[in-house]
């Protein structure tokens, strides 16, 4: 097992990994910027390393500062959390290069899952369904129209290079396509340094439906079920759950065991995400995330199992020990992401945390560094806390959401707390009667 | 059942005496399973044998607390990355400068090594150089004071 562990993340998650190596026994350095030096996971850690200035490029996507910090602090192993350099497959690589041990998948299915064509041929190879759309890149407007053409409007454009939501275009029909195409490129080549482009068909109400795999290096390989996360706005999520309203048992065992089948076929090692579309009973595979995720609490209080553990685990060797046999789903969970920004506007919002009064009681989990006095730094993604409730089932869940949500104090800046007290109140939510396209059209109702 | 927590009171004397010296309200020193608290104004001392929620840096004592002047000096130069310094262009070459010795702006006064690379540091305005805070050979972070040009 590893005796020291450098965090190389920031803010909630890098609380979450803290802990799971203060569980384990296990020394932690946290690497931080001059922005982050009162964080708690800064406070709890062993030791510290001040790595840059707050720019996360000068800090947190600093290889060579992280890499320096891990030799001269004698770190054996590194924990990229979510977001920066997690599915970094060059800092993943250097990072082995150097003697360390990067806490996640190879740097090889990293690259492979980073292609979002790759990406596709790979899942399609290994038995998982697709969304209908073009064979690889497109490269001219006149490949665009015909493979439009042949998998029928509405289609949506999207850049290889891309994947969490952005670098996407909607084309409605043929009228539209010409735009929609040549934007796509334009604005993947300045995002992404990379212009390719695929096409497939947009599908008008899905849900998106993601399984969480769990493998180590022996091919052993569970899944644990599925989160639906498809209350979004602008393809971030905003509210999760597991498992989901609208999938029975039947159709999570099958789509499980798609997933599982495939990681094992392609030799995958530790925790990632397989997402699909889900509509009129169908699955479409979008991406696969070769990280730990955000949502990734709610698995966690459905299945008893600790995912950054887990990760830690396999890394440093060890056999997953358990069967999907051994895997149990209980009860409901719902995650809220709360963040440092205006409940109508969304305008962020940083400042300082006044008065900070966490709910509790059973079921209630919160996920954040917030403390009383704390500064939330404004150079950073405005999420400052997860609240995640479990319940025997999923009305008992919202119940206890909203008992916990009007307990839950942040003074000193604006938080989405009313959002979500307006959606765990809202007759659709209530019956889990919602797809992606749900919350943006609530937002708008607003507006009018 | 708790453990017996003993007593130094010899520390206790020595931070109240260091609150006097330096007019400080409050000083709190901790390493790992241990921290004492002493605070001005009728507040009583605490011991908190729960590891305390503040990180020591790495390459420093429990002493970090009597240098937090050096940060604010005027003349500082703090460190522009993390990385191992060194303050001789080679073992056993002579240290590129001494305690005392005046510097030009631009004048190399000491070397930051990461992933190989040796990076110079160089003086951001002539003066003396007052005092060097590192050793050669020990690591720091982003940040960290390294020597002060008055």
């Amino acid at each position: 097992m590893f005796d020291k562990v450098l965090i190389a993340n920031r803010g909630e998650i890098a609380l979450r990994i803290q802990r799971a190596c203060r569980e384990m026994g296990i020394k932690t350095v946290a690497v931080h910027s001059t922005a982050d030096e009162s964080a708690m996971h800064v406070r709890l850690a062993d030791e510290a390393v001040c790595i840059g200035p707050p720019p996360a490029k000068d800090s947190y996507l600093n290889i060579a500062a992280i890499l320096t910090a891990a030799k001269i602090s004698g770190a054996d192993a590194i924990h990229p959390g979510y977001g920066f350099l997690s599915e970094n497959a060059k800092f993943a690589h250097m990072v082995e290069e150097h003697g360390l041990v990067f806490i996640g998948p190879s740097h090889e299915h990293i690259t492979l899952m980073g292609d979002k064509i790759a990406a596709k041929e790979a899942a399609m190879k290994a038995g998982i369904p697709v969304v209908p759309g073009s064979d690889g890149g497109v490269a001219t407007f006149e490949e665009a129209k015909a493979v439009a053409k042949k998998i029928g409007y509405p289609v949506i454009i999207k850049a290889t290079a891309g994947g969490g939501g952005r670098g996407m275009k909607m084309a409605p029909d043929e009228a539209s396509l010409e735009t929609a195409f040549r934007t796509a490129r334009a604005e993947a080549e300045s995002a992404f340094g990379n212009g390719d482009v695929y096409i497939e068909k947009f599908l008008t109400k899905p849900r998106h439906i993601e399984i969480q795999v769990l493998a180590d290096s022996f091919g052993n390989v569970v899944h644990l079920g599925e989160r639906d996360c498809s209350l979004q706005r602008r393809h971030q999520k905003v509210l999760e759950e597991a498992p989901s309203p609208a999938l029975n048992a039947e159709q999570r065992t099958k789509i499980g065991n798609i997933a599982a089948d495939a990681i094992r076929k392609i030799g995958y090692r530790s925790a990632g995400t397989i997402e699909f579309l889900f509509e009129d009973g169908e699955f479409y595979f979008i991406e696969m995330n070769t990280r730990l995720q955000v949502e990734h609490p709610v698995t966690e209080m459905i299945t008893r199992i600790d995912l950054v553990r887990e990760m830690i685990r396999i890394a440093a060797g060890a056999p997953l020990g358990y069967t999907q046999d051994d895997v149990k789903f209980i009860g409901h969970a719902i995650e809220c992401r709360i963040n440092a920004e205006d409940p109508v506007t969304f305008m962020p919002c940083p400042g300082t945390v006044g008065l900070y009064h966490t709910p509790g009681g059973l079921g209630v989990r919160v996920d954040s560094g917030l403390y009383t006095g704390y500064k939330v730094p404004p150079h950073y993604d405005s999420m400052i806390a997860k609240l995640i409730v479990h319940g025997t089932n999923r009305n008992e869940c919202l119940m206890r959401l909203r008992r916990a949500l009007d307990e839950y104090v942040i003074d000193g800046l604006k938080t989405t707390i009313p959002l979500h007290q307006r959606l765990v109140s809202n007759a659709d939510i209530m019956n889990g009667d919602y797809d992606i396209h749900w919350l943006e059209h609530f937002m708008k109702e607003d507006e009018a | 059942m708790s453990k017996k927590i003993e007593v130094d009171d010899e520390l206790i004397r020595k931070l109240a005496d260091l609150m006097d010296e330096t007019g400080l309200t409050e000083i709190e020193i901790g390493n790992e399973g241990h921290s004492v608290r002493v605070a001005r104004g009728g507040t009583a001392v605490t011991y908190a044998a729960a590891p305390a929620p503040a990180a020591s840096n790495a390459g420093s004592a429990a002493g970090q607390v009597l240098e937090i002047s050096h940060a604010d000096h005027p003349g500082v130069v703090t460190s522009p990355m993390v990385g191992v310094a060194y303050t001789a262009a080679e073992p056993g070459a002579d240290p590129f400068i001494n305690v005392g010795d005046t510097v030009a702006s631009g004048q190399v006064v000491m070397l930051i090594e990461a992933m190989k690379v040796f990076n110079q540091i160089k003086a951001p305005q002539g003066g003396k150089v007052t005092k060097i805070l590192v050793e050669s050979g020990s690591p720091v972070e982003f940040g960290e004071p390294l020597l002060i040009i008055e």
